[in-house]
């Protein structure tokens, strides 16, 4: 269940040498959410944030499922991202069909995408929340204290990134940096939907296109996404 | 999701326009904004067809001024807001970092007796209508619950712009129906989707996913649904503001009368 002292070692080095300047926020927590879900043994990680309406939506996960942005939408409703947000503490469920009464639709919705326990950490910054961390597993069972406090130093990563590194930011630069965030993933969805039609692909495989190519062209997530809409950037499905 | 800022927004908005009945315009959105924000006022430039952007509203005179300098001059926040997408929120033009980032613009809003500049963009990902800036002349950071006011207020601003582009004038409540719903990833994906299919622009096809909404009276995030699955094409063989474009319905499963399900 517990990766290895050095391997989470690793992977904060790595994270630390993304937060260079001029950093793509979306591709940095893309990153974070893969490695998340390889440290804590879970099966998928998405990290949402909370708008100005507080209303919470998927910005990054470790992988691009449909399903999963479903249930990050589902949980402005109902669900432990929401409880996790409102309350600032971590939620745990060990079993998912348990939850029927607690959370009817988002329980319905994520067994049937094949997830039986969840766990959402909040993603705090003194005395305010910007989102939550979300991790579903295939198993259920809790995770136990040790690798729950691994998870929230994962998710105050992310929040880092957010605030740019800046421990003692201003209240405006964190708005400033968390809407810079939403609206790169809301570019992010655009050109998914552009590339869709484009390649005849749906969208998560749209996502994989545009990710790996940033990735190959040492490129921005964000700045490719762009180019995509703007009809200066044409890829081209791959035939492997 | 917190109902009663977007509510508070809109009956701002509402109430500047005159109580009931008038339909929400972008200068009485801009004019509330600015009176809910204690603001010496505020302004709205909006981008053309070929990119550029003008200043189209003002709460007064010495306001548009402002606006105009900043493009005059080719610095300030609003253009900066534009150019990253992010919004600028300076609370003082009489510090040291904002004389350093825009050295003419700062010294003459702050002759002016401008001390706070707020500028936010009018904007969703590649749809990018315009900036919404606001002037005050206390100096100091949005206080409180009024940072997340003036985003609000933005996303207003972009919601009626759209509207405009199409000619319509909807009633309050649909407009707040659909601006809940316009966060929605799908909504999203499908304007990518249309634009891709249409050979139009991002915002283009953003404003045809609400008329086609408003006049067919489907909630937005269900017609985005239909236009990703191919249920729904939305033929773009009329030009802009002429009314909602043709719709050919392509029922690929005509057994399949999907209920509504609206979440928000």
């Amino acid at each position: 269940m517990s990766a290895s002292d050095r391997r989470v070692r690793e992977v904060f080095i790595e994270l630390s040498d993304t937060l260079v300047d001029d950093f793509d926020i979306i591709e940095f927590l893309d990153r974070l959410a893969a490695r998340c879900s390889e440290l804590l043994g879970v099966s998928a990680c998405g990290i949402l944030l909370a708008d100005h309406h507080g209303v919470l939506s998927l910005v990054a996960a470790s992988s691009e499922q449909a399903r999963l942005v479903e249930l990050g939408q589902l949980q402005n409703l109902e669900g432990p991202c929401m409880d996790a947000f409102s309350t600032g503490r971590p939620v745990q469920v060990g079993d998912l069909r348990d939850a029927r009464t607690r959370w009817p639709r988002f329980a319905a919705t994520a067994v049937g995408a094949g997830y039986l326990s969840v766990q959402a950490l909040p993603m705090r910054l003194r005395d305010s929340v910007l989102g939550a961390v979300n991790l579903f597993s295939r198993s259920t069972g809790e995770l136990d204290a040790e690798t729950v406090r691994l998870g929230q130093a994962l998710a105050d990563a992310a929040t880092i990134g957010i605030v740019h590194q800046r421990a003692l930011a201003r209240k405006e630069v964190v708005t400033e940096q968390l809407q810079s965030a939403l609206n790169s993933r809301i570019l992010i969805e655009q050109a998914k939907g552009f590339l869709s039609h484009g390649l005849g692909v749906d969208v998560d495989e749209a996502f994989a296109m545009m990710r790996s190519y940033a990735r190959a062209h040492n490129r921005r997530l964000t700045e490719v996404a762009d180019e995509i809409v703007q009809g200066t950037l044409t890829l081209s499905r791959s035939r492997d | 999701m917190d109902h009663d800022r977007s509510a508070r927004v809109w009956g701002a908005i509402r109430a500047a326009s005159g109580g009931n009945g008038a339909a929400p315009s972008l200068a009485y959105a801009v004019s509330a904004c600015a009176q809910a924000l204690s603001a010496a006022g505020a302004g709205l430039a909006m981008a053309r067809d070929d990119g550029l952007l003008e200043p189209v509203l003002a709460t007064g005179p010495e306001i548009g001024e402002l606006d105009e300098l900043q493009f005059e001059l080719g610095e300030g926040p609003s253009r900066d807001a534009v150019v990253t997408s992010t919004p600028v929120l300076e609370p003082d033009l009489t510090g040291l970092e904002a004389g350093r980032r825009w050295p003419a613009f700062a010294a003459a809003a702050a002759d002016r007796g401008i001390r706070g500049v707020f500028a936010l963009p009018v904007a969703a990902g590649a749809a990018k209508v315009g900036v919404l800036t606001v002037y005050r002349r206390v100096p100091g950071p949005l206080a409180g619950d009024l940072l997340a006011d003036a985003l609000v207020f933005a996303d207003a601003v972009f919601v009626l712009a759209l509207d405009h582009r199409q000619g319509i004038s909807a009633d309050l409540d649909e407009v707040i129906e659909a601006a809940f719903t316009a966060r929605r990833a799908e909504v999203h994906q499908a304007a990518g989707r249309l634009a891709a299919q249409q050979q139009i622009s991002v915002t283009d096809a953003l404003a045809r996913l609400r008329a086609h909404a408003y006049s067919s009276g489907i909630s937005l995030h269900k017609v985005a649904v239909d236009v990703m699955s191919d249920h729904l094409r939305l033929d773009g063989d009329r030009p802009l503001g002429k009314g909602p474009p043709r719709i050919t319905p392509r029922p690929a499963h005509p057994e399949q009368a999907e209920k509504e399900e609206e979440e928000d």
